[in-house]
Parts: C-alpha cells; sequence; structure tokens
C-alpha cells in the first residue's frame, strides 16, 4: 500500500535520511524504531508532505505522491498523527475531532464517526467541552489519536505514541492503537519504546542516523535482547 | 580574551585582516570623483538653460536621500516597521520654523537644534515601540504621525499658521547672494548635509553597531545570547534615523521658506517608502539610487498626473513580491565587477559574534 | 436625559459599530494568515466606489449596488492574494513583502479611483434615508442600519467561524497551520477565502459609511488606521476583541469629543492605545502569542 524508495530529506543545510527504502501492506502494521533524533520524525514528515524530499519516491497504492502537498495526501488517506500532538489548542475536544473529518467524503458522517471514536474513548464524548490547552499529556495523545481517526485513513502514521507519558497511559495508548489494527486499519509507528510495540508490529525497521540497518519480521527482531539493547541503549 | 591569552591557551587567530575593513572595499578614486564631481557640477549647469532647475532637483534629491537612508536604517537594516520617518521630517522642520518665525533665529543656527528635538521625539516613540513585534510598531508609529498632524493643523497658532502650517519663513540668507548665486550656495549645504548623512551612516553600518542590529533584525534570540543588547541598539538606530531627518526637515523649511502640513498626506510616506524599497531595501545605496529614481521618474512623469501614481503603487507591490532586492543589487554587482578593487575572499567577512572578540579596532 | 450624553451615546454606539465593522476583516485576516492588510481601506474604497458606479453608472437602486459592492471588493481582494500574496507564503520574507505590497496596492487603487471617477466626492444614498431627533439629537436611520449591520455581520461571522465547516477550517489555520493540513484542510486557499471574505466585509462598510464620509479615493485611509488601533486594542486575531475593542474606542472617544473638544479625542485614543500596550499588549482578547524578547 504504502512504498518508500530511497528517500532523501533533511533541513537546511544538512542531510538527515540518506535514502530510505520501506513499505506497509494492506493490514499491516510496520514499526520504525530508533532512537531520538535519528530521523523518525523526519521521515514520517516527509512521507507526509510537511517536508519536501530531496530525492526518491513516496507511493500510496501505486500513486506517486512525493511531491504532493500535505493536504492532498491527508485527503487521499494517508493520515499522520504528529508528534507534540499538534492539536488545536483554542479549540474544544469536539471541534478538534470535528476537524479531522473536515474532508467532504467524511464530514457528511461525522457523527457515525464521532460515534466510533467515542467507544474508543468515551470520555472525549463526557469532555467535548474542554479546551484542547487544558488537557494533560495523555488525555492529548488519545485526542490526537481520536482526531486522526476521524478521517478516511487507509493508512494511519503515528509518530511516537507514548512520547513523554507516564507509563499506565502509556499502556492505554498502545491498547487502543491495537483495536485500531484489528479494526483493519494499516499502520506505521514510529517508536522508540521496543517493549510496548512487541504484541502489535508486524514488521519491524531499525533506523540510525538516517539510515535503516536492519529490517525484518517483529517476532524474530523484537526477540533478540541483546540486538535491541545494543541499538537503542 | 586577548590575543595573548588565546594564544597562550593554545588557539590561534588568524591575524587580523586590515584588507577586510569595508573602507578598502570602496576605491577612493571613486570616492574622490564622485565628490569633484559633486562639487563642480553645479557650476556647470548654472550655464545652461535648465540649469538652475536641475541644480533645485538635486537639491529635492539631497534632502530626500537624507530622509531615506534613514528611514533604510531603521526599517532596512534595523528591521523595524517604523512608519514615524515623515513625522520626524516635521518635528526638524517645525522646530526650525518656529525659533526662526517667532523667537527670530538665525536659520543656520536654528536648523542645528531641529536634529535634537527630533532625536528626542524618536526616543520618545521609540521607548514603547521597544518590546513590541512589527505590528504593534506599524500602528504605534502610524498613530505619533497621525497625532502629529493633527497637531500641526489644530495646533496653536505658532505652529498650526491656522491650519496650513508654517509659511514666509526666513530662508537661507548667504550674504547677498541672489539668483543663481544663491541657488549653488543651497545646492553647497545641501549637499554638505548630504555627504555628511551618508558618511555618517556608512560608517555605522559597518561598525560593530551596524553588525549588531543586522544580527538583531536577522536572528533576534541568537543575537540577544550573544550578549547583544537589543534596547541600546535599538534606540541609537532611532537616534540617529531622527538625527538627521530632522536636519533634512529644518533645511528644507528654509529651503521653502515654510513647511505646509500636507507634508503629512499619504503620497509623502509611500514616495519614501518606494525610495527605499525600488533601490533596494537594507541595502547601503539602494536608499540614495532610489531617491534618484523616484524623483528623477517624478519629474518625467509629472505629466501623467495619477497614472503615475497607479504605475507607482504597482510598482512597489510587484518589486516587494518579486524582486524584493531592489533594484541596487544588481549594480552594485556591476559596479564590483569593473570598479572596485580586489574583492575578498567571502571567509573573512566579519561574523555577528567577531566585534567582541577583536582586541584592536579595525 | 442632557443632549450632550445623547450626543456622545449616539455618536459612541456609531463610531463603536462603524470601528467594530472596520476591523473585523482586518482581525480575520491576520488571524487565519498572519497578514497585516495595509490595503483595507483601499478594499474599503473598492467597495464603495463599485457600488457607485452601479447606482450612477447602471442606475441600479442602492439596494442592489450594496451586495455589488461587497462581492467587488470580495473579488478584489481574492485577485491581490493570487497575485502579490500567494507568491511569498511561506517564504521568509513575507512580512516585509506583504507590507510594502499592500501599502502599494493601497495607492494604486486611490489613482484609479481619481483615474475612473476623477477626484470630486461623490455621493451614494444611504440605504435608508431620514432621520429623528431625541433631545435634539439627530438620528439617522441610516445610522441605525449601520449599528444593526455591524451586530448582525458579527454575530454572522461568529456563527460562520464556530458552526460551518469552513469556518472551523479558518480557525484551525489560524491556531496550528500544520496541523490544519494534515486535516486535509487546503491552507493556502483557506487564506485566499479569509481575504477575500475580509474584503467583501471592508466593502460593506465603504458602501454603508459612505453616506457619512463621502466618497473620495483617500477616504479609506483614515478608517484604516482607525481599524488597526480596534484591532490592535482588541487583541489581534480576534473577533470578539474587535467588536468589544470597536465599542469601547467608539464609546471613548465620542465622550471624549463631546464633553472635552475634538482636539482632546485623538490624544485621548492614543493615550489608551499606549495604556493598553504597556499593560495587556496582546490587546483584550489576544491569543497569547509567543512575544519576542
Amino acid at each position: 500500500m504504502l512504498e518508500v524508495k530511497g528517500l532523501v530529506a533533511g533541513y537546511g543545510g544538512g542531510e538527515v535520511l540518506h535514502g530510505i527504502d520501506l513499505a506497509v501492506h494492506e493490514g499491516e502494521c510496520v514499526v520504525v524504531l530508533g532512537p531520538n533524533g535519528h530521523g523518525k520524525t523526519t521521515l514520517l514528515r516527509a512521507i507526509t508532505g510537511l517536508l519536501t524530499p530531496r530525492a526518491g519516491q513516496v507511493l500510496l497504492e501505486g500513486r506517486d505522491i512525493t511531491r504532493w502537498r500535505a493536504d492532498s495526501i491527508a485527503a487521499a488517506g494517508l493520515v499522520h498523527i504528529p508528534q507534540g500532538d499538534l492539536l488545536f489548542p483554542e479549540m474544544t475536544v469536539t471541534e478538534n475531532l470535528l476537524l479531522g473529518a473536515y474532508n467532504r467524503a467524511t464530514w457528511s458522517d461525522r457523527n457515525a464517526r464521532l460515534a466510533r471514536v467515542y467507544e474508543l474513548f468515551p470520555w472525549l464524548k463526557e469532555r467535548g467541552g474542554q479546551l484542547a490547552r487544558t488537557l494533560s499529556g495523555g488525555e492529548r495523545r488519545m485526542l490526537a489519536l481520536g482526531r486522526g481517526l476521524m478521517s478516511k485513513a487507509k493508512l494511519l502514521l503515528i509518530d511516537e505514541p507514548s512520547l513523554g507519558l507516564a507509563p499506565l497511559i502509556t499502556q492505554q495508548i498502545y491498547a487502543s492503537i491495537h483495536k485500531v489494527k484489528d479494526s483493519g486499519m494499516s499502520l506505521l509507528i514510529a517508536d522508540e519504546n521496543a517493549n510496548q510495540v512487541a504484541g502489535l508490529a508486524d514488521r519491524v525497521y531499525l533506523l540510525e542516523t538516517g539510515s535503516l540497518v536492519r529490517q525484518g519480521p517483529a517476532a524474530e527482531l523484537l526477540r533478540d535482547k541483546a540486538l535491541l539493547e545494543s541499538y537503542l541503549g | 580574551m586577548s590575543a595573548r591569552a588565546a594564544a597562550a591557551a593554545g588557539l590561534t587567530r588568524p591575524a587580523l585582516d586590515r584588507a577586510a575593513a569595508p573602507w578598502h572595499r570602496v576605491s577612493l578614486w571613486t570616492v574622490g570623483g564622485v565628490l569633484a564631481a559633486g562639487i563642480v557640477l553645479p557650476l556647470l549647469l548654472a550655464r545652461i538653460d535648465i540649469g538652475t532647475y536641475l541644480i533645485t532637483l538635486l537639491i529635492l534629491f539631497f534632502v530626500q536621500a537624507v530622509v531615506a537612508q534613514s528611514w533604510n536604517l531603521i526599517m532596512g537594516y534595523g528591521g523595524i516597521y517604523s512608519f514615524a520617518q515623515v513625522a520626524l521630517f516635521a518635528v526638524g522642520g517645525w522646530t526650525s520654523g518656529v525659533l526662526v518665525h517667532s523667537l527670530g533665529w538665525n536659520p543656520f543656527l536654528a536648523i542645528l537644534v531641529s536634529p535634537l528635538v527630533a532625536v528626542v521625539a524618536a526616543l520618545g516613540i521609540g521607548l514603547p515601540t521597544l518590546r513590541l513585534r512589527g505590528v504593534y510598531v506599524v500602528l504605534l508609529t502610524l498613530a505619533f504621525h497621525e497625532l502629529a498632524r493633527v497637531f500641526t493643523v489644530t495646533g496653536p497658532r505658532f505652529i498650526s499658521g491656522g491650519g496650513y502650517g508654517l509659511v514666509s519663513v526666513q530662508t537661507f540668507q548667504f550674504g547677498n547672494a541672489i539668483g543663481n548665486q544663491r541657488t549653488i550656495y543651497l545646492y553647497y549645504l545641501a549637499g554638505l548635509i548630504f555627504a555628511i548623512a551618508t558618511f555618517v551612516i556608512w560608517r555605522v553600518i559597518h561598525s560593530p553597531l551596524g553588525v549588531a542590529m543586522t544580527a538583531l533584525r536577522d536572528s533576534e534570540t541568537y543575537a540577544v545570547s550573544r550578549g547583544i543588547n537589543q534596547f541600546r541598539v535599538r534606540l541609537v538606530l532611532f537616534a540617529i534615523s531622527a538625527f538627521f531627518t530632522g536636519l533634512a526637515g529644518g533645511y528644507s523649511t528654509h529651503y521653502n521658506g515654510g513647511i505646509s502640513t500636507t507634508i503629512f498626506d499619504f503620497p509623502r510616506i509611500i514616495d519614501l517608502l518606494a525610495m527605499i524599497v525600488i533601490g533596494g531595501w537594507g541595502t547601503f545605496a539602494g536608499p540614495i539610487l532610489g531617491a534618484g529614481i523616484v524623483i528623477g521618474l517624478d519629474q518625467y512623469l509629472v505629466a501623467l498626473g495619477d497614472y503615475q501614481t497607479l504605475i507607482l503603487g504597482l510598482a512597489l507591490a510587484s518589486i516587494a513580491v518579486f524582486a524584493p532586492q531592489g533594484l541596487w543589487p544588481p549594480i552594485r554587482r556591476l559596479y564590483e565587477k569593473y570598479l572596485a578593487p580586489e574583492p575578498l575572499p567571502p571567509a573573512l567577512e566579519v561574523s555577528p559574534a567577531a566585534p567582541h572578540d577583536t582586541t584592536e579596532e579595525l | 436625559m442632557s443632549t450632550q450624553f445623547v450626543q456622545a451615546a449616539w455618536g459612541g454606539i456609531l463610531f463603536g459599530s462603524v470601528y467594530g465593522l472596520m476591523a473585523l476583516g482586518l482581525t480575520l485576516v491576520w488571524g487565519a494568515v498572519r497578514l497585516l492588510n495595509l490595503a483595507h481601506g483601499a478594499l474599503f474604497v473598492v467597495g464603495s466606489y463599485v457600488a457607485y458606479w452601479a447606482v450612477s453608472r447602471l442606475n441600479l437602486p442602492i439596494l442592489v449596488a450594496l451586495p455589488i459592492g461587497v462581492l467587488g471588493a470580495a473579488a478584489f481582494a481574492y485577485l491581490m492574494h493570487l497575485i502579490f500574496i500567494r507568491p511569498v507564503i511561506g517564504k521568509p520574507g513575507f512580512d516585509n513583502s506583504t507590507l510594502i505590497a499592500t501599502v502599494g496596492i493601497s495607492i494604486a487603487v486611490s489613482a484609479a479611483a481619481i483615474l475612473i471617477f476623477n477626484p470630486e466626492y461623490k455621493v451614494i444614498p444611504p440605504v435608508i434615508s431620514g432621520n429623528f431627533t431625541v433631545s435634539n439629537v439627530q438620528i439617522t436611520k441610516q445610522g441605525l442600519l449601520v449599528i444593526g449591520a455591524s451586530l448582525a455581520l458579527f454575530g454572522a461571522v461568529y456563527l460562520f467561524l464556530t458552526y460551518t465547516r469552513h469556518g472551523m477550517a479558518i480557525r484551525a489555520v489560524s491556531q496550528q497551520q500544520e496541523a490544519a493540513s494534515l486535516m486535509s484542510i487546503p491552507v493556502v486557499r483557506t487564506y485566499g477565502l479569509v481575504i477575500a471574505i475580509s474584503g467583501g466585509l471592508a466593502g460593506l462598510a465603504g458602501v454603508l459609511l459612505s453616506p457619512f464620509f463621502f466618497l473620495n479615493p483617500n477616504s479609506g485611509f483614515n478608517p484604516m488606521i482607525q481599524a488597526l488601533i480596534v484591532t490592535i486594542f482588541g487583541g489581534l486575531g480576534s473577533v470578539r476583541g474587535a467588536l468589544v475593542a470597536g465599542f469601547v474606542l467608539g464609546i471613548f472617544e465620542s465622550f471624549v469629543e463631546v464633553y472635552y473638544g475634538v482636539a482632546w479625542a485623538q490624544p485621548g485614543v492614543f493615550l489608551l492605545i499606549i495604556l493598553m500596550l504597556i499593560l495587556r499588549p496582546n490587546g483584550l482578547f489576544g491569543i497569547g502569542e509567543v512575544r519576542r524578547l
């Protein structure tokens, strides 16, 4: 479904990604593991149009979306749940969710979509009128996730689901992501946390200083504790 | 850290390159040539029919160029969107006008006070704008402009002259000179003001202060973290800019024999803005070039009346969007190709950090 | 009630509505696009002149000319966006370029108005004519219309921004631009929409206010300065702020003018602004933007 070939990207004078090849197949959950600062966020941003790649290709269901604008890519079904959540601070929980369904195709059945998201995170319904900027870290993460699910995403890209969250909340988040996966959604997750993604991932890529150094089935890679330790520290 | 201590610590620093000083970049021949031409020109022009007219154009050019350069110092180099320039010009003009008209001062003395009062006014505006972002500065300075305008129109009689401004103010007297001869003297006075202003502004731009202000403009947080006191830099900029603008205002009053409240009209601000934008925003020679272009075209196109304004407006907008550097940079490239002395290797450009590190003054 | 009080109050509410109306477009554009639109006054002029043209050359009734003026201003604003703003969006020189570009457009419009219509003051018939007196003060029906229109528009804009898809998109873009594009909101096209809307608002203000200000090519400049003041006082980007600030400043100015004389009105407002900028630099309802050092 998603193919990335030889992706090169960076900021200003520097290059962060030195030629990335990866793929996500329909229904798969692919995890890109890597320590902070090695390019995970850059990768996701380059794929979803927030950053223009310098070289390489990004193909969504065969279509070349490499130079597409971010909003077109989102409309095509590649939905990015960004690091830091990027919520709309002065809007309420409900408004943030509704904006997730902005696209004309989804806007018409936004209420049905809301209902589905409420199943996953019931508290979103109760606290619908609360301003997004007053939410706690975990709540923001869940709202960001819910907002992403309001769209007609074919593939969800999640950047660091557990970043900055307490262990208990982290578990909740991953449990929710699991439910999303079970509903058939394809996922590309960038993460630092090998343990939590163990039950989630089908395949894993290891990203180190802008290059993919290993890849393979999750079962294989994640079992190798020694490798993970030396790699993730 | 002194050079000796640095050496002692095992660090080496490249030797101070005296050739890197900015005044070595401008050929003395060019400067000398321009000065000489400037001095001789009116004498030549006086001999031809429209010569006197051209000389008055040059005087207009000198005055406008000073104001344009001063404004460019604040906006182009300082990055402060101040629209108070015309008001400061007016402050200078009115100060000297009132001193002469109501208190009987000699114009030559009076115009020495103009810059000082203008500086005080500028500091008055400058202080509240210190902590404000670009947008607010636009507003505050426009408000000041409006305030000044209203004051000159509705204020006490000796200032407002019934709403028209000051009229019948004594003009400069050069002994018994009249006619052409007098115009030439006026030219030299204006030229002198222009030369001093240009020189001072050039020095400021190429001094540590100048580097500090561009550093502040380009990256405020970095500059401040390097110890640059943004308040002091801004105030000094305002002061210098106001000084020469006020001086130009004072000169203008005694050149024209008065100063009118129409000076506050929007078109005046636009003309000045056009000089900076067309010539080259944030460059040294840009406003000078711009002043020349705008005044020259003005005379040429005046027959077109309002079409001229229309074209000017569109030209401003187009240049701002499609050629934001103005016209000076391509001309400068030509200059450097043919007239300037050997260009310097880029590595020796002074960096924002350098001013504090050198022990010797260039 | 004393004549003076009624005079001051009427003037204040009328001014307040006018200021609010003028400021609304300006604050919307700033909030969404971070653009200081110094051509706002020009849009005011475009709206009123297009309406004038509809009335005088096409002989249409003022009620038909009004929406034509509004649409004309909106279209002009959108054109301005396409030619002069869109090319520099996202570039580092955006602030500079747009500041000067909008100034340039402003004077170009004035000149064009003079060229097309000649510089004399023009008159547009008021939408509602007639007046009545209260305590010796003349209350014009057009004035009441302006007040009503202003309040109605604020209400309409508020509803638009809060409950419609495009309105919410505009708010989203003004709060978190990247996230907005991740929601498949076309950011640049949204900018264009906001600019067009603000143009329409300015145009409407122009048409409604022509009977008071008369039509002349430079009639946009001063209202725009006032609009700028009101916008900043109320808080850049805040619709609520524009409404409240408009009335606060309008009423303040009117009372100062009636009780202390015209000469004190401007300086009074000026002082009030400075006070606000010192105490609350973000204005009454400003979304606290990160203030640079």
